[in-house]
């Protein structure tokens, strides 16, 4: 087995989490080795077209389609969810609906650019409702790195709108972007529901429809700069500087690919690292953590290297730091643990695992909203997010559609098949009622939180090999009554919306798309993931229920960092990317502390 | 309109007119989509080019419409001879679907067991470019997800629905909701 020589560090995984650590430590003159599982096909321009035209051409427009995996690093795929014959070992009860991207880039390259930050009561669900956990630091820790992620991935909001339920900014903080612009759909809803009244327990709640914040480029602010297209030619590595970023053009495919970068990836990090001190290794899939068995420190990873995304044939190395990082993903991390046979104080790598399980509510507007434009979405609902009812069943968050009904019945294609089919239109009739109702589409996404449940968990099985040899994951999910008796508030809160605004209630899941189901007292809930994996190495104030302390440092070995939404011991209700951000960068500060001479 | 020259023209005129009929979009619509040629040729593919020249004689012999009676009438015999026939309607409707969205989709199982085989027929985006250019982005004034963004800020203003020859409906137009919906807008 071959060696490579040393680095300062070692990161795997060239996602957002890897790449903010990545860019801190090159940028301090440290050297880094990044291990990336995936192809780099993200890097030049020519190979991005060439997924954007894959989507195209893609029947099933699903997350995944512009993003095939190599054979040698599969991926979660939504598709395979209903016969449960993709990469997870769905054990359930509850099929865990969510995916992720393993190439250069990562999950960003697909996501959809929310970047809310956490509440502050998330971080202190034991102390105020009595259940979950509380995180080793709090908001105030976290703040200043939350305005540096803000920074770093190119937030765009306007503060004025985002100062509430105890989320505060320092007087003079504002977004290095303004905010993307609200939708006319927004405009149309809110109006009809801003100040509308909603009770949940004997609490009483204002909502209304919030622009809320976007990694999508908008007009900057001062002198930031946003980051545009990346192109990194194979050949010499080097990087052309990326060019000054494209705003948003409204190209509403944020989720699977936006086609001018405007939206935040990975990518835009790596490219904008100090590439004098960076090598990035990539169709290198980690496999295994080399650990002294006397002192716990990591001495190596083995990893399996592939010269054909489409063949399983490799060769195995090992990379060697000072230090060790894993940035793979909640799910990556676990299993690259577990695949070592580290698994934690007290068994509890990978365990744990959350997600933001989601409904769909659907609608007809009575007049045009402007639906299959802008942005998959500009705003949301956020005033459910926090409140004393937590302490019964889990808050969520709302977020307002501009694609129609895109996500919960597929259209505007079905619409269309629809229209011909079950209508037998044709001609200026098909032409007439396709233009009278598909612009009154609306759609909201109920986001309800999830609790750590122990049981909800990554293992691995021998029984269950990728074409590396690699284990896949396999997942045991239950959605329990907290997060069910959440699904049935967000419900009525949505019926109600809509009767306020005048919409037709269209959902009716058996005329959707499928998703997988949950029952609870009498109602069915067809949910989906919202690709908010988190959990599965938790941090902790101590090591009795926790992987990795307040710097996402590992316990039990302390020269091994495991970063991401792993390390969160709760979510909430903001998709977590920002805050996973915000704990890379803390991570990094330190980092660059204890290998400077 | 368009459907009266097919008489002398050649196939992909016949296609095209045929096409503009049934989709309430104009020749020079469809030709500037640059996708006639493949979608004659998927079809001719997927179902033979004689059931298409089938198809194509019966349009070129409907009646001429003048008038509102007229197009009825019109209309109704479109209806009868083709989209109400076994064998042609399925074929008639997947060309519209076809011009819709770019996909060419799988044939109702009925019709392949009685005049198939047809091997090559499944659902498919016959290419990147024909998701692109689906007619129903137009009609319901939006565009392709992913596409021929429309600019920076454009989503806050209300939807424009281009108006089309012989629209049988006028759609409930949008109102701003208030002054401020182009506030934002700040040109690109
Ligand atoms: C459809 C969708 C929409 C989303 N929208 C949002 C949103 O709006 N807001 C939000 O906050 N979050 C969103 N997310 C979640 C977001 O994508 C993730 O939180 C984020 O990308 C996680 O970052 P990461 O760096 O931890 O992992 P990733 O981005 O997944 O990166 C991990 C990297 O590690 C590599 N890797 C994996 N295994 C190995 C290995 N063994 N060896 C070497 N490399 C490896 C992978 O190839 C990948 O490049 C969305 C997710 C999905 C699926
Ligand atoms: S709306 Fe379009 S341009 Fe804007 S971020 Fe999303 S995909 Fe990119």
């Amino acid at each position: 087995m071959n060696k490579d020589a040393a680095f300062d560090a070692v990161i795997v995984g060239a996602g957002v989490a890897g790449a903010l650590i990545a860019k801190r430590l090159t940028d301090a003159g440290l050297t880094v080795l990044v291990l990336e599982a995936g192809p780099g096909t993200s890097r030049g321009l020519d190979d991005y077209t060439r997924h954007l035209e894959r989507f195209y051409a893609a029947s099933a427009k699903s997350p995944e389609s512009p993003w095939p995996p190599a054979v040698g690093a599969p991926q979660p795929d939504t598709t395979a969810l209903r016969n449960n014959d993709g990469y997870f070992v769905q054990r359930g009860p509850n099929p865990y609906g969510s995916s992720y991207t393993r190439l250069w880039g990562g999950s960003t390259l697909h996501w959809l650019g929310v970047s809310l930050r956490m509440l502050p009561e998330d971080f202190r669900m034991r102390s105020l409702h009595g259940v979950g956990r509380d995180w080793p630091l709090d908001y105030t820790a976290l703040a200043p790195y939350y305005e540096r992620a803000e920074r770093a991935i190119g937030v765009s909001a306007d503060v004025a709108d985002q100062s509430y339920l105890g989320v505060t900014f320092p007087d003079g903080y504002d977004y290095p972007m303004r905010r993307v612009p609200p939708s006319y759909a927004d405009r149309v809803l809110g109006a009809a529901v801003d100040g509308m009244p909603i009770t949940l327990g004997d609490e009483e709640f204002a909502i209304r429809v919030r622009s809320y914040p976007a990694a999508r480029n908008s007009i900057p602010r001062g002198d930031y700069r946003p980051a545009g297209a990346v192109d990194i030619r194979a050949g010499d590595g080097s990087s052309i500087p990326p060019l000054q970023g494209e705003r948003c053009q409204g190209n509403t495919s944020c989720t699977p690919i936006c086609p001018v970068q405007a939206k935040y990836h990975a990518g835009k990090t790596l490219a904008q690292a100090d590439l004098r001190f960076l090598t990035v290794r990539v169709q290198a899939v980690a496999s295994k953590i080399l650990v002294d068995p006397a002192s716990g420190a990591v001495q190596g990873i083995e990893y399996k290297r592939y010269d054909d995304p489409e063949a399983a044939s490799h060769t195995t190395r090992v990379a060697t730091g000072r230090t060790y990082i894993l940035a793979a993903h909640a799910v990556e991390n676990a299993k690259l643990m577990l695949a070592s046979g580290l698994e934690g104080p007290r068994g509890h790598v990978g365990r744990t695992l959350m997600d933001h399980p989601a409904l769909y509510a659907w609608g007809l507007a009575p007049l045009d909203v402007g639906a299959y434009r802008g942005p998959q979405s500009t705003s949301g609902i956020e005033e459910l997010r926090g409140g004393a009812f937590r302490a019964r069943h889990a808050a969520f968050r709302f977020d307002v559609g501009n694609d129609g009904w895109r996500a919960s019945t597929g259209a505007p294609d079905t619409a269309v098949s629809d229209a011909v089919m079950t209508r037998n239109l044709f001609g200026p009739a098909l032409r007439a009622q396709l233009g009278a109702t598909l612009p009154r589409h609306v759609r909201l996404s109920l986001a309800v939180e999830q609790l750590p449940d122990p049981d909800n968990r990554v293992s691995i099985d021998p029984g269950y090999l990728d074409p590396l040899g690699n284990p896949r994951p396999v997942i045991d999910y239950r959605i329990d009554d907290y997060t069910l008796a959440g699904m049935a508030a967000a419900s009525d809160v949505a019926r109600a919306v809509f009767r306020r605004a005048g919409v037709t209630d269209c959902t009716d899941p058996s005329k959707g798309s499928w998703f997988p189901s949950v029952f609870y007292r009498g109602r069915e809930f067809h949910y989906h993931g919202m690709g908010h994996f988190a959990g599965t190495h938790a941090m902790g104030a101590d090591p009795a229920g926790s992987v990795v302390d307040a710097d996402q440092r590992a316990w039990e070995h302390r020269n091994l960092f495991l970063v991401g939404s792993g390390s969160f011991p709760t979510m909430g209700t903001s998709n977590p990317t920002l805050t996973l951000a915000a704990l890379a960068l803390r991570t990094a500060d330190r980092l660059v502390e204890s290998l400077l001479p | 309109m368009s459907a009266a020259k097919t008489g002398d023209a050649s196939r992909l005129d016949q296609f095209l007119a045929f096409s503009a009929e049934v989709t309430a979009f104009g020749v020079v619509e469809l030709q500037g989509t640059g996708q006639a040629e493949a979608y004659l040729q998927t079809v001719d593919d997927v179902v033979g080019a004689a059931l298409v020249d089938e198809l194509l004689v019966l349009h070129a012999k409907a009646p001429r419409a003048t008038g509102n009676e007229g197009r009825a009438a019109r209309g109704a015999h479109l209806r009868r001879t083709i989209f109400g026939d076994g064998k042609l309607g399925p074929v008639a409707r997947n060309i519209v679907k076809l011009w819709y969205s770019g996909v060419w989709y799988e044939l109702p199982g009925a019709w392949t067991e009685t005049y198939g085989p047809a091997p090559q027929d499944v659902t498919f985006v016959v290419s990147p470019s024909s998701y692109v250019e689906g007619l129903l982005w137009t009609a319901i004034g939006a565009h392709p997800a992913g596409a021929k963004a429309p600019g920076y800020g454009s989503w806050a203003a209300p939807p424009r629905i281009p108006r089309f020859a012989d629209d049988p409906v006028s759609p409930p137009s949008a109102e701003p909701v208030d002054g401020t919906v182009d506030a934002e807008r700040v040109p690109a």
